[in-house]
């Protein structure tokens, strides 16, 4: 299966017996109940429901590795640690320890679960993709090219980080729609999303579409052929 | 994958807000449910905290303790001993301690100037 080079990623260890009620009290999925084993990604918000970041995060047993953006790791943690006060929260930023790709273009059967093999952490982010993170003295070969895995994304409508996924955007409006709980409870920006959810009104969407179907100031990801683009719901 | 929990890298420098005096006020009605809810020992106090979470960032905490390992600034209003954690101690600073007499959405509720925003419950700030 291919493999590409994720350079925007960074991990951070969170650490203490508050840490996963921390994340799940500040994001959009459900993170209590988590066990070790298990993987779960969710949408770190802004009081307008924009996007701060997507994060992947890892229950390692006594602590949580948190993969997250480079690029936004800073807006990130200004958004999350003045919020620790007394509670039991360490971070701990570990990303020039590790290396990351995607192995992508696979069929997992076990989707929410990260295993070791071979010194290389495989997470089973969903059915088509894996997150791969290893140390930096691991030998992890990713030769794969960005514009395959563009390709590839295109034909899957798997939006990412820095093409679908910004700041501009909302979850529901970045095909995130998957990573926003119901029913948790409050979180930052959750009113929003709950608002637009129970009307029917989210706005934007993200589609795939056929190159030359919509303005070009709304394509996200350019393909060959078909791209992905985020454009406004006629049907709302 | 490296978590560098063997060994002992510095954490992410965390944003620590200085510590303030806290001024409080705490309303007739909420002094009375309060009476009600301590009895006659005062030995007790009101436990101000702030946690993340809610609609809106943060979420007040209110508890009745007898002592706490919080570091914590002691208030004391016509007898009623208040507990303030140093920690939040910047978000607390001027908050009127109110209660609500109503069927739904009622009980202890608190009145923060430095709230830029709540949400509908009370329960959340930012």
């Amino acid at each position: 299966m291919p493999r590409v080079a994720y350079d925007d990623s960074a991990l951070t260890v969170w650490q203490g017996s508050d840490a996963l009620k921390f994340i799940d009290g500040l994001s959009s999925n459900k993170m209590l109940g988590m066990v070790k084993g298990e993987l779960c990604q969710t949408v770190f918000t802004s009081s307008q429901a924009k996007i701060i970041d997507l994060a992947t995060v890892f229950h390692m047993g006594d602590f949580l590795a948190v993969h997250s953006h480079r690029s936004q790791l800073t807006a990130l943690l200004n958004h999350v640690t003045p919020r620790i006060l007394n509670q039991d929260v360490a971070i701990i930023d570990v990303t020039s320890r590790n290396q990351f790709c995607i192995e992508y273009d696979c069929s997992n059967s076990v989707v929410g679960r990260f295993e070791l093999k071979d010194d290389i952490t495989y997470g089973y982010v969903a059915e088509g993709f894996s997150l791969l993170i290893a140390s930096v003295d691991v030998e992890c070969t990713c030769v794969g090219r960005i514009i395959e895995f563009n390709e590839w994304r295109i034909e899957n409508q798997i939006p990412w980080n820095g093409y679908e996924i910004s700041e501009k955007q909302h979850p529901l409006s970045a095909g995130l729609a998957h990573l926003v709980h119901l029913n948790k409870g409050c979180y930052i920006g959750q009113e929003i999303l709950a608002r637009m959810i129970s009307r029917g009104r989210q706005g934007k969407i993200m589609l795939r579409i056929e190159n030359g179907e919509v303005d070009d100031k709304f394509v996200t990801t350019h393909g060959e052929k078909y791209s992905l683009a985020i454009i406004r719901d006629t049907r709302q | 994958m490296d978590c560098g929990t063997c060994e002992t890298p510095d954490s992410v420098q965390v944003v620590t807000p200085e510590v303030v005096n806290v001024n409080l006020t705490i309303s007739a009605k909420a002094q009375e449910m309060l009476g009600n809810a301590f009895g006659d020992d005062r030995s007790m106090a009101l436990l101000i905290g702030v946690l993340s979470g809610g609609c809106s960032g943060y979420v007040y905490d209110l508890q009745i303790v007898e002592s706490t390992d919080q570091s914590c600034q002691e208030v004391v209003i016509d007898g009623f001993k208040v507990l303030i954690p140093n920690a939040s101690s910047h978000l607390l600073d001027g908050i009127e301690i109110d209660y609500v007499d109503r069927l739904m959405g009622g009980g202890f509720r608190i009145n923060n100037p430095n709230a830029e925003s709540s949400c509908g419950c009370g329960e959340s700030f930012s």
